[in-house]
Order: structure tokens, then sequence, then C-alpha cells
């Protein structure tokens, strides 16, 4: 049954997946079964859009199939079944309301083990800083999509420095308009404007990799 | 009175467009030029007063193009896309487009729930943003067909102009009034900003209108992007159906641009990027084809800015007829482009916002100097930006130093 699982998600199949998932769930150790093909799903469907086979739109569909099946799936489990590999608190920059990009990676970084706290779009300088000191993650995610919150992004940095927290964590940026030279200019370690990219290099700044 | 020299010019720059359009080599390569915040900037305004006061608005235009002239002009107060709007008034044509472009002083009336602005629900020096929504729900697909319009007018509108939520109000009434009143001051206020404009050497009429791939409508206004995407697989006959009630309102819509003086219509693509070739092709290409050609017969030519990835779908340009218009680019290399389209589509773009704001002068010569020595042989090349949108801090030396490359390396 995890093989037609993993299959029909991957296909794109979104009736079939969660069919499946619910009836896998229900047998013993289904609960795990569930989410570790599902996260296996996640990682080739993330393979195909690197490869240039899948889009966005595969990518949309495959991380509403996955929340789909999570929500009646994450009950069921116990509470070490679901060990994440690190914290990272994720935000789209303050002037800046684009989240399509941000939702698509926060799925896909969720389905590696992260555990995502999404602190919302246009977020402002602060509330990076404070989500920071309440969750004490070890990366954090920044998302930015227009040219003006290169500068939000920079100022932000700034802001988690002049609180005396960059220090303690890494941070990564992704959207559309992040680059080698917008990372080296904002001050941040490490850039990724797809998400699959984006879940490596997470990984990699964890040494999960 | 323009001046005998001024009209030369005009002629000169609308002639250089025209020949690139129709894919020639012009006397030198078409320039749209930059603009966004950073005009305001340069004129010392914010942006609230860019975007509210006609009068600033306009001599910070003014004094941009005089020290930037390019061959098509910045100016005018910008507005946010309520297409919805035009959508329910399509049977009125004198108001119709009237509606399109919402700016401050119209939002101060309408109060639409997509839209902030600077000085109101934005800091003053924010320029004005578009944050789209979910406004109708998939059990509401068989509505749409049947009637777009009536759809629009009944359940859209109210649902995204916060003072026209209770329609036959009073206070909608009194909306729809105020809206005429701003209108009619907005009409003799663009009048005056036109007439700057061709004093300082910009073709007067022959403009653009605008026209949008149905399922843009659908995905900016209606089920917003992420929901369309999905709705796609889930309704497809239903996405279908809709994208064709939808082609035959825009179209009319578009013409009646036409009747006003548009020789082309502007579409900016959203959905192009998320799609795969396959999809694209089956749901997003037909209806947008079908307007394109459509336009074709009525004598206008279409523009299409292909935001984000283009590069799956370039192949799709083939299948129009050469010549049929522009395809202006964001992320997709215009190199790439060429190599696919020249010779069948004028091609646009080119130059990165992120070099302009973060090179050096000296980077940025180079830079345009291999742009155009890769893009101007063979003609049928617009030079422009990626985006629309300078921000306010752009160094002005790099805006310079752009210029002064398009007039040492744009000369055929
Ligand atoms: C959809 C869209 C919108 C929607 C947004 C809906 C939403 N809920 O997000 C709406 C219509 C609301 C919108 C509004 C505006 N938009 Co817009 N929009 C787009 C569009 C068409 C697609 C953006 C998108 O979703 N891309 C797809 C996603 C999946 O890509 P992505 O974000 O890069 O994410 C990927 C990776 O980067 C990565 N990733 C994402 N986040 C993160 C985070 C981390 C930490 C990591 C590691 C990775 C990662 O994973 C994703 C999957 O691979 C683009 C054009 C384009 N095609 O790019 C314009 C675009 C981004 N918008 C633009 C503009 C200007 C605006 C407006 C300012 C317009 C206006 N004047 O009102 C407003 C924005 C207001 C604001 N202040 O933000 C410009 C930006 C230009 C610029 N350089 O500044 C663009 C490029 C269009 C254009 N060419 O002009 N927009």
């Amino acid at each position: 049954m995890r093989e037609e699982l993993l299959k029909s998600f991957v296909d794109m199949d979104e009736q079939e997946a969660v069919r499946i998932a619910r009836e896998l769930v229900e047998s013993d150790g289904g609960a795990v079964a569930v989410l570790e093909t599902c996260k296996e799903a996640m990682e080739e469907v993330g393979r195909l859009f690197e490869a240039g086979e899948y889009f966005l739109s595969e990518l949309i569909a495959a991380g509403d199939m996955f929340n789909q099946i999570m929500e009646f799936t994450l009950p069921k489990l116990q509470g070490d079944e679901v060990a994440s590999i690190g914290t990272m608190v994720l935000g789209t920059v303050q002037g800046d309301v684009h989240n399509i990009g941000k939702d698509i990676f926060k799925v896909m970084a969720e389905a590696s083990g992260i555990n995502v706290i999404d602190i919302g779009i246009d977020v402002p300088h602060e509330k990076f800083v404070e989500a920071i000191k309440e969750h004490k993650p070890e990366l954090v995610g920044m998302c930015c999509l227009i040219t003006l919150g290169v500068d939000s992004m920079k100022r932000t940095i700034e802001v988690i420095k002049e609180a005396g927290l960059r220090d303690d964590i890494k941070i990564i940026i992704g959207g559309g308009r992040v680059s080698q030279a917008v990372m080296e200019h904002v001050g941040a370690d490490a850039w990724a404007d797809d998400a699959a990219r984006g879940v490596r290099l997470s990984k990699e700044l964890l040494g999960k990799e | 009175m323009v001046s005998p020299e001024m009209q030369k010019l005009a002629q000169e720059r609308a002639a250089r467009m025209q020949a690139a359009i129709e894919l020639k080599e012009p006397d030198r390569v078409p320039f749209t030029g930059l603009g966004g915040d950073i005009v305001a900037a340069y004129a010392g305004i914010t942006a609230y007063e860019f975007e509210f006061d006609f009068e600033k608005n306009r001599q910070a235009a003014i004094k941009w193009l005089k020290d930037f002239p390019a061959d098509s002009p910045v100016g005018g107060i910008g507005g946010l896309d309520n297409l919805a709007m035009s959508v329910a008034f399509v049977d009125f044509p004198d108001l119709a487009n009237q509606f399109f472009m919402v700016n401050g002083p119209m939002n101060d009336v309408l109060n639409m729930k997509f839209a902030r602005f600077p000085g109101r629900q934005l800091d003053e020096y924010s320029s004005r943003q578009f944050i789209g929504g979910k406004n109708m729900e998939p059990e509401e697909y068989d509505e749409l067909i049947a009637d777009p319009v009536k759809f629009s007018y009944e359940k859209i509108l109210p649902r995204i102009a916060g003072n026209l939520a209770d329609l036959g109000s009073p206070t909608s009434l009194a909306t729809m009034a105020r809206l005429g009143m701003v209108k009619a001051q907005q009409a003799a206020e663009m009048r005056k900003t036109g007439a700057a404009l061709a004093e300082l050497g910009y073709p007067t009429g022959g403009g653009s209108t605008f026209a949008f791939a149905p399922l843009d409508y659908i995905g900016d206004h209606l089920r917003d992007l992420p929901n369309l995407v999905l709705d796609i697989r889930r309704y497809p006959d239903k996405v279908k159906a809709a994208a064709e009630a939808i082609l035959e309102v825009l179209v009319k819509w578009t013409l009646q641009g036409k009747a006003a003086g548009a020789v082309q219509a502007g579409f900016p693509l959203h959905l192009n990027e998320y799609l795969s070739p396959k999809l694209y092709r089956e749901f997003y290409w037909p209806t947008l084809k079908e307007y394109i050609l459509r336009l074709r017969e009525e004598g206008m030519r279409s523009r299409l800015f292909c935001e984000g990835w283009h590069d799956a779908h370039l192949d799709t340009f083939l299948e129009l007829p050469a010549g049929w218009g522009i395809a202006a680019f964001e992320k997709t290399d215009v190199r790439k482009a060429k190599k696919v389209l020249a010779g069948h589509t004028c091609i646009s773009g080119g130059i990165d916002v992120g070099v302009v704001i973060s090179g050096t002068p000296a980077e940025i010569d180079e830079y345009i100097k291999r742009l155009l020595g890769d893009m101007m042989p063979g003609g049928g090349f617009i030079l422009g930006p990626n985006v629309g949108n300078l921000p306010r801090n752009t160094p002005i030396e790099n805006v310079a130093a752009v210029y002064e490359a398009v007039e040492k390396y744009g000369k055929y």
C-alpha cells in the first residue's frame, strides 16, 4: 500500500492518494508509514521540479495533498515519532505580501523534518526578533519577491544583529528576488530561489546532510 | 503649442517602436526607459504625493523625462488592476475602462479590499500595493460560466469594494456619484499631463490599452492563484468553460479601448510560470491565443508581458502569425527567447533591474554593451527593464549609466 500511496501522490492523483492514506493510517503502525511515504513523495516531487519535469502547479498540488493527509495523520502519531531535525522561523519580509512561494517552501521543509514556525507575510523586523527569542530556532528563513523587499531583508538582519541574536542562527533567504549577490548584500548565509534547493541547503545548515 | 521640433521627435520615437514591432532594424534601438518609485524620489516628493497630487506627479515626470528621455514616457497617476469592476460594467462602454485602474483618489471613494496606498494603509514612502484575495468559492463556477458580467456585478463587486458592499444602498449610490466626480476631475488633469508630454516630444494617441488571459482574471480577482491551480485539477471542465465565457467579455472590453484610440493591448501574464507545458497548452493558451487573434482581426497588436519564467512556453508564440506583436520578458533570458523567436516575434526587456540597483556604473556600461551586442542585430528588439519599478534608493548614477550606455551602443 505504501508503494501505491507513493505512486498516486507523485502522479498527482489527489483523490486516490488521500483515500489510500486514510486507509493506511488506520492499520497498525500505519500513521508512521503514511508520514514517511508522504515525505518521500514530497522529496520526489521536489526532485522532478528541479529536473524541470514538474512546475509550480505540481508543487502547489503536492503541498495541498501533504497538508490534507497530515491533518488526519499527525494526531495519530506519538510525540517521538515526529521528531524534527531542527526549527526554522519563516516569514515574508516587511513590505512584501507574496506568500505562495513561502507556503510551498514551508510544506517541503516540513516534509523533510524541519519544524517550521510560520510568522506570515509583511513581517515587521521586530517580529522576526521576537519570534527568534520565543522559539529559539536554529534557522531563520526570509522570503522576498519584490525589489523593495531586498532592503527590507537587509534591515531585518541588521535588527537581528542589534538584538545580539545573529550568532545563534543561520539565515537562509528565498523568493524571486534572491541571488548570490543579494545574499552577500543583505548578510545572509544561504539563498535559494527554488524550494527543493532551499530544503537541501537548510538541511546542510543544520548539519544534517 | 507643440514645436515642430518636438513633433518631429515624437514621430521619430513612434517610428522606432513601430519598426521594431515589424521586426525591422530602426535607426536606434527603441528604449522604453526606466521609471517607478525613483521618479518621485528624484523630484524630492513622497510616494503619497506622487500618487495623489496630479500637479506634483506631472512636475516629477517632466523633471525625470528632461534628464532621462526615452522612446516612451513615464507619467500620469498609476493605479491597481480593478478588472472585476470593468467586467461588471462592460455593457457601458463609456464607463467600463474608466474603472479599470483604481488610483489613490478613486480608492478613497471605493475602498477596495485588494488595495493599499501610500499615506493611507501604507506609509508615505511605500508604493501602492495590490494584495489580492479569494473572492469566489468553487461552487460558484456555474454562475460565473452562465454570465460572467452578472456574476461580477452581483457577487464580486460587493465583496471587493468596501463602499459597494450593499448595492443599491444610499452608500453605494453616493459612492458611484462621487466616483464620477473624481473621474471628471482626473480626465482634465490627464489631458494636461498629455499636453506636457507632447511638449517633450512624446507621441500622443496610438496608445495602449489592457487585456488579460481569461485564466488570469480568475486567478487575480476571483479564486486567488493557488486555488485556481488546484481547481484546474479538480474541476477541469468548469475552468475551461469559465475561460471561454470570460474571453467573450474581455475581448469586448479591450475593443472598447480600441474605440477610444488604442492600437495595442498589453497582457500581463501571471499563471504562465505555474503551469507545465501540458497544462499551459490545455488550459491557458487556447483562450489567450484566440484573444490575440481576435484583436488582430480588429487591427490591434498585442504585447505579452511574460512574468516569471516563460522558457517552457516560448514555442507557443510560433503558432501566431509572424509580426503578431511583442513578447516582453522578466526572468527568461531575452537571448534565449531570440533563438526561438527571431524573425517572428518582437522581443522586449533585457535590463535586469537588480543590476541597475546594485551594480557599478562601469559594470552597467559593460552589461548594456553586451546585451545590445547580442540583441540588436536583425532588429525586432525593444530595450527595457525586466520589471517596471525602480526603488526610491536606486543610485542615480546607475540610472544615468544605463541611459549613457544606450546612447553609446544603441545605434544601428
Ligand atoms: C502571484 C503574484 C502576485 C500575487 C501574490 C499572491 C500571493 N498570495 O502570494 C498578487 C497579485 C497579490 C501580487 C501582488 C503584487 N505583486 Co506580484 N507577482 C506575482 C507573480 C505573478 C508570481 C509570484 C509567485 O508566486 N511566484 C511563484 C513562487 C512559487 O515563486 P517564489 O516565491 O520565488 O518561491 C519559490 C522559491 O523562491 C522558493 N522559496 C520561496 N520562499 C522561500 C523562502 C526560503 C527561506 C527559501 C529557502 C526558499 C523559498 O520556493 C518556491 C518554490 O520553488 C510574480 C511574477 C512572477 N511570475 O514571478 C509577480 C511579482 C513578484 N509581483 C510584482 C509586483 C510588483 C507586485 C505588486 C507590488 C504589484 C502592485 N503594484 O501592487 C504587488 C505586491 C504588493 C506587495 N507589497 O507585496 C513584481 C515584482 C517586481 C519587483 N522586482 O519588485 C513581479 C515579479 C511581477 C512583475 N514582473 O512585475 N503579486
